[in-house]
């Protein structure tokens, strides 16, 4: 089984050296206290809690699975413990509103809490991660009695929350919504329905548990434009805040799955059940479009984490397993056989997987603090600006951080051969548990629609400048530098191909959408692979004059180029394959006759 | 015939006083009479003001002589036609009209703006000589701009007194003349007026709101902006019931226009209160600035009191036969509303018109619908849309009935033709001279041709250069054809001209491309494209063949650019030229700023030395300016002095490619240009002057960022005083200040701006 360590070390490189982050949190309202010690100390906290209490039940937590038994759904052994641990350290409102009891943290650092969670238990995570998403819309859309009302609970982590959107016959295409609420007159609705998939929907870790719930009223519109969004909790709550009386909310079922077995994923039946309007009627995906961008960052994190367990999983397996010789020449004469790390083939693996996981933390860390700048920042243009690139970013890191780390996890069992493959080391959970970050919050393909057909062109692509303008600026004043221009010569090359695929598919696109639609999916790749190599170089920049400086001890620094060389020598190539793949059309697919398949 | 060099208005009502300004646009001497003793003096003061402008120009105002009809009626001795504008009363007209027998020249024709009289009525009582001279001439409000002009002639009217009316309104007023049959509200009023009516009823009786009704019934005629109630709003609510009450007066009991006479309560209402459209304290729409905001408001028509506007949701088809054909609210509403509106102008031939293309044409010019009813009808069928009149119960016109299967317009032999009341398809009639890039279409295949611009034969060895982009927005596929055509003209052609139909010549250069290529950061890419433009500009001028410009509507930046590469320009008056791209955030590099020098240099009526010229061109170009007419555009010289101006908008192209034979002769391409440029010096001087502007709150921050990009170009830089700079040299500066402002993030806001809301933004 592989122990997880916290990285704290290169978490630190990207939030401070990289991006600055203390400094631009602090001087935003209501993070004046995120000096460096406080960030560090949760850092140090929250690796502790993930390595000593989440990541030892990730496993047994895997081989046990959820219980459902006489209509309650039971979380494996261990996890009520833990679950209390984690709420007892104050983890479930760690980026909760002080107001309602939480510790205010920003985003960008929760989401390297975040990370750490995923890496330690995914399965796990899920609870407070679906809580917290609640807790955002309640925070966003709710009247302030119901503000008053659940936050607190929810930031305690008393009670905990679920998004309830997909039904047996709909989950990407939501306007095909059927549940019903019913207008009561006296402010609340009864709300009526079958809700499928819902993560956290049922479980013993909280004694109560707050369902959003996508509904139609009677007078809805028909489709996307006539969905309304509704709080209903599993119990009622009393005139004192206390848990009360069922509510019409019962667990048909739980689902049986690939991965992430140790998070209840649950039929929903709503019978009449009280709930609450959050928002405006018939606004309800507007209402859950204004956390989508927090909530798929979250889950590109969940991709980050597993590639990262994987990845500590599988160097220390190279280190300890003998297996050949070195093709230069025998490396361990005393021993029987070299280590698995000295083969190039497992190097490739290996550097894949590390360069993935830091250029991920990288370019997350990015969005994140993009995230916080957006939401914080006094200056109009400075939240302008952040909006656009996270807008433009999000579905691009949601696909690509869980794309990239579904296959960090599957090198992971390659690596470890046989031994990955059975289930002692846990390495295939983590490919089974990964799964699920390419399917749920809008499949990866959603994604890529998302960035062709909405954020390229909104407004002739202002969204577009705000990851453009900085790259193009870095190549023009970089590319002929001396150290760096070494670095800077793939990125410019890559970046070339971004910019002729894009202009290609906003031309084609614009008469033909079925040919942007086409390659979305190889677009956001492209685009997502130069924004890694930009982190890269980036990196490469800072890493450069320490080594230089000889301020290296750890060769930590030294590290950062190497594997900044090996992503930009190695893997960002790939962007001239997609780039053909891209320019050639959808014609090859579009003209296949559908009988044929 | 009787020649037209003069010409009298009587009356100067904001009809009298705009048809007396048209006149005297088109450089023609005017009379202008008021009862009022200085009425027309008045009218014509405040028509200096008006926006949109009456005049083109402030020299035209001075052809317009002021007088009243007590002490000035001996001015009117001399003029050849004499319009009278005065109040709808007969005795007044009547009175008028014996008084004019005593001084008026003979031969002089007379004619009555009249909308609601009947023509037998104003004669009556005159003498013989009187009636002959005399006709109806029904102008649109307002006169300059409405190209609609409806003529009645009585029995005994002469027909060259007609004919000399005609003529000079089509070329010197720049109308298009519909003969009408002096029926009430002639055409264009007597069925607009009908669908209006129609529209407003129903709305009250199938309950809609206006913004319901609207989106509706001003889609399918191409105005989807404003729709009835708008219309009703800038025509004035009060006026309504007013033409309507004149026009049921005179009609049969049987008119089905009788059928939509209804006392409406809330319309009563708001005009009594004072609401009576933009020119009162609204209409059915408003602007509320109540508390220092704006919002926009519409009258509900079931509450009767105003409400924020809501944009009507309706998801209508776009094929008119499905929007009429749907079983719901709208469906129902549409068809009740433009079915018998479009069984109404059926009616209307013969009745008052002679055939269905005067309705068509007086509905089109004169309600800017996009298509003329029967147009519409060939949209739905003739027999569709009887059948269904009569299984709603509905009377059948004789006109749509034996019409059958057959469509009213067909194209016979590659030319249009229209179905006469004789079942007979008649070539569709073009007045003589007019010649239409539309008809040449239809009877010939394009030389050249891609996505944005084709390239015409156009007879006589001469070929016409078309944009076809969206807005004719100028793109690179414009520049790679004309590239192209330059070649092609070159061999097979004697000239070439710039022309194309749509409602304006160019809006400029394709911003949204622009803008979405540097949101990229594609530099090279937008550097590559300002070269293409100037290289391709260039060629233009010094082609071997002479080259005419002949625009009509806007015709801005890199539009308004390759008209100052033209050997000529032959302009409809109603051309707005401007070089618009300091406004948003750029200077105009498709060598504009190097052919402004030029001209101003060559004036020759500035004081000596370069910067007289310079600060002109920096004047000009640094504000934005644009020309509200053709001949301001010769004041500001985007025009030259030898370039021509066309009034009627259907001879444009037949003018200009007469300008472009005539230059064949002899030609040669113009020498290369040389300017001497002040340099640094003159740099400062401009800059100095956007400074002081800035300061006194006239420029805003970014106005000076691009003030001072112009100035540079505008100065040549670091040019010094003893050496002229050329062509190429000029050129590389107009680039090298537009990639500087190309890449400024507040020049990016403007652009984002103007192509998202239409505004400039001022930042």
């Amino acid at each position: 089984m592989p122990s997880y360590k916290a990285p704290l070390r290169d978490m630190r490189f990207v939030f401070y050296e990289l991006f600055k982050g203390d400094d631009l949190l602090v001087k935003l309202p209501g993070y004046e206290e995120m000096t460096p010690d406080l960030i560090d100390a949760i850092l140090e906290e929250a690796g502790k809690v993930c390595e000593e209490v989440l990541a030892p039940l990730n496993r047994p937590g895997d081989e046990e699975g959820c219980r459902f038994e006489n209509g309650a759904v039971y979380t494996p052994s261990g996890f009520k413990e833990a679950y209390n641990l984690f709420r007892d350290g104050g983890w479930t409102g760690i980026a909760c509103d002080p107001a309602y009891g939480g510790q205010g943290l920003p985003k960008a650092v929760n989401s390297l809490v975040e990370e750490m969670i995923c890496s330690a238990n995914l399965s796990f995570g899920m609870y407070p991660g679906l809580s917290h998403g609640a807790y955002l819309a309640i925070e966003a859309h709710g009247a302030s009695e119901l503000k008053e009302r659940y936050l607190p609970k929810l930031a305690e982590g008393l009670w905990s929350g679920t998004m309830c959107l997909t039904e047996p016959h709909c989950g990407t295409d939501l306007g095909l919504v059927r549940s019903k609420a019913v207008p009561q007159g006296d402010g609340s609705y009864k709300i009526t329905g079958t809700k499928i998939f819902i993560s956290a929907g049922d479980h013993d870790l909280t004694d109560n548990i707050i369902h959003l719930v996508l509904a139609r009223l009677p007078d809805a519109p028909k489709g996307i434009k006539g969905i309304s969004l509704f709080l209903v909790p599993k119990f009622k709550v009393t005139e004192a805040g206390q848990v009360g009386a069922a509510n019409g909310v019962s667990c048909g079922s739980i689902e049986h799955k690939m991965g992430i077995k140790a998070s209840s994923t649950c039929v929903i039946n709503f019978d009449e059940a009280e709930g609450y309007l959050l928002g405006q009627a018939h606004r309800g995906m507007r209402a859950m479009f204004t956390m989508m961008n927090g909530a798929r960052l979250g889950v590109a994190i969940q991709g980050l984490g597993i590639a990262e367990a994987s990845y500590q999983g599988a160097v220390g397996y190279a280190r300890d397993r003998l297996q050949g010789r070195s093709l230069a020449g025998v490396k361990c004469p005393d021993k029987p056989a070299d280590p698995l790390i000295v083969h190039p083939d497992v190097r490739r693996m290996l550097l894949t997987m590390r360069s993935t996981v830091e250029g991920c933390r990288a370019l997350g860390a990015w969005v994140g603090l993009q995230l916080d700048l957006q939401h914080r920042s006094p200056d109009p243009q400075i939240r302008q600006d952040a909006e656009d690139l996270v807008a433009l970013l999000t579905p691009v890191i949601k696909a690509l951080f869980t794309d990239l780390g579904f296959d960090a996890a599957n090198l992971g069992v390659q690596i470890f051969g046989g031994h990955g493959f059975i289930r002692e080391h846990g390495m295939e959970q983590l490919v089974r548990d990964a799964r699920i970050t390419q399917i749920y919050e809008g499949t990866n393909g959603i994604q890529a629609l998302d960035l062709v057909g909405r954020k390229m062109g909104a407004h002739a692509g202002r969204s577009l400048r705000q990851f453009f303008h900085p790259v193009a600026n870095l190549i023009e004043s970089k590319l002929d530098d001396a150290a760096l221009g070494a670095y800077v010569q793939p990125l410019a090359k890559a970046f070339v191909r971004l910019q002729q695929a894009t202009a290609q598919i906003a031309r084609v696109g614009m008469a033909k959408p079925e040919e942007a639609a086409a390659a979305a999916s190889d677009y956001l790749r492209l685009m997502g692979l130069v924004a890694l190599a930009y982190m890269w170089v980036r990196m490469a920049e800072l890493a450069l004059p320490k080594v230089a400086e000889k301020q290296d001890s750890e060769g930590f620094y030294q590290a950062k180029l190497n594997t900044a060389r090996f992503f930009l020598d190695r893997v960002l190539p790939q962007t001239a394959g997609l780039f053909q793949a891209i320019m050639a059309g959808g014609g090859s697919m579009m003209a296949f006759d559908e009988a044929a398949f | 015939m009787t020649a037209i060099n003069k010409v009298a208005v009587i009356g100067a009502g904001v009809m009298g006083a705009g048809i007396a300004a048209q006149v005297a646009n088109a450089g023609i001497p005017v009379v202008l009479l008021d009862v009022v003793p200085d009425g027309a003096a008045r009218a014509v003061e405040k028509m200096l003001k008006a926006e949109p402008a009456a005049f083109m120009s402030r020299a035209a105002a001075r052809l317009v002589t002021t007088g009243n009809t007590a002490a000035d009626f001996e001015l009117l001795a001399d003029c050849d036609w004499i319009i009278e504008a005065v109040i709808e009363r007969l005795d007044v007209k009547l009175e008028l009209y014996a008084r004019l027998e005593a001084v008026r020249k003979p031969g002089s024709v007379v004619s009555s703006n009249t909308s609601t009289i009947p023509l037998a009525k104003l004669t009556e009582g005159l003498p013989a000589s009187f009636a002959a001279d005399f006709c109806i001439t029904h102008f649109f409000n307002p006169p300059r701009y409405m190209r609609l002009l409806e003529v009645v002639k009585g029995p005994t009217t002469r027909a060259s007194a007609i004919e000399a009316v005609a003529r000079f309104s089509d070329s010197c007023l720049g109308k298009s003349i519909v003969p009408c049959k002096d029926r009430p509200g002639f055409i264009a009023n007597r069925l607009g007026v009908f669908w209006i009516q129609c529209a407003v009823v129903e709305a009250f009786d199938q309950g809609l709101e206006v913004e319901e009704a609207d989106a509706i019934v001003g889609r399918p005629m191409g105005i989807p902006k404003t729709g009835v109630f708008g219309l009703i709003d800038l025509v004035g609510l009060d006026l309504m019931p007013h033409v309507m009450g004149s026009m049921v007066g005179l009609l049969p009991d049987s008119d089905p226009l009788q059928s939509c006479r209804r006392e409406l309560p809330l319309i009563s209402k708001m005009i009594a209160d004072g609401y009576t459209g933009r020119k009162g304290k609204g209409g059915f729409y408003r602007l509320n600035r109540a508390g220092g905001g704006k919002v926009k408001e519409a009258m509900s028509l079931k509450t009767g009191d105003y409400r924020p506007e809501v944009k009507a949701e309706l998801d209508l088809p776009k094929d008119l036969k499905a929007l009429l054909s749907r079983d719901d609210r709208a469906g129902r509403y549409a068809w009740t509303v433009l079915a018998r509106t479009l069984a109404y102008a059926a009616a209307l031939v013969p009745e008052a018109a002679d055939d269905i293309t005067a309705v068509d044409e007086a509905m089109r010019l004169g309600y800017n619908w996009k298509w003329g009813p029967f147009e519409l009808i060939d949209k739905l069928g003739a027999d569709w849309l009887a059948e269904r009149l009569a299984a709603d119960g509905l009377a059948v016109p004789d006109l749509l009935a034996r019409a059958g299967k057959q469509s009213f317009y067909r194209i016979i032999d590659e030319r249009p033709h229209y179905l006469g009341t004789d079942m007979a398809y008649h070539p569709v009639r073009r007045p003589d001279g007019v010649l239409l890039l539309s008809d040449i279409k239809l009877r010939s295949q394009p030389i050249l041709k891609n996505g944005s611009a084709a390239l015409w034969d156009i007879g006589d060895g001469v070929a016409c250069f078309e944009f076809t982009s969206k807005m004719n927005a100028v793109d690179p596929d414009i520049l790679g054809l004309l590239g192209k055509s330059l070649k092609t003209v070159a061999k097979q052609f004697k000239a070439l001209v710039i022309y194309n139909e749509g409602s304006n010549f160019s809006a400029g250069a394709n911003l949204g491309l622009a803008l979405f290529a540097a949101n990229i950061a594609a530099w090279t890419e937008i550097e590559q494209m300002v070269a293409l433009g100037q290289e391709t500009y260039k060629a233009l001028k010094y082609a071997p063949f002479p080259v005419v410009g002949a625009p009509s509507g806007l015709a801005l930046g890199g539009g308004c650019e390759i008209l100052l590469h033209c050997d000529a320009v032959q302009a409809h008056a109603e051309t707005y030229v401007g070089l618009v791209e300091c406004g948003v955030g750029l200077v105009p590099a498709w060598g504009g700023c190097k052919e402004m020098l030029q001209r101003w240099s060559n004036l020759g009526r500035l004081p000596k030395g370069p910067m007289p010229a310079v600060a002109k061109v920096f004047e000009t170009i640094s504000t934005a300016t644009v020309a509200k007419s053709a001949a301001e555009a010769k004041e500001l010289l985007f025009l030259r002095p030898s370039d021509a101006v066309t009034m009627n908008r259907s001879r444009l192209l037949a003018d200009a490619k007469a300008k472009a034979l005539a230059l064949v002769a002899d030609y040669a391409p113009p020498t290369p240009l040389e300017l001497t440029l002040p340099g640094p010096a003159g740099g400062v001087g401009l800059t100095m002057a956007a400074e002081g502007f800035h300061r006194r709150g006239l420029a805003t921050k970014h106005d000076l960022v691009v003030s001072a990009a112009l100035a540079q170009v505008l100065s040549g830089d670091d040019a010094d005083l003893t050496k002229s700079l050329d062509e190429d040299a000029l050129l590389s500066l107009e680039r090298k200040a537009f990639m500087k402002l190309a890449r400024h993030p507040a020049t990016l806001a403007r652009i984002e701006s103007i192509l998202e809301t239409g505004k400039p933004l001022r930042n």
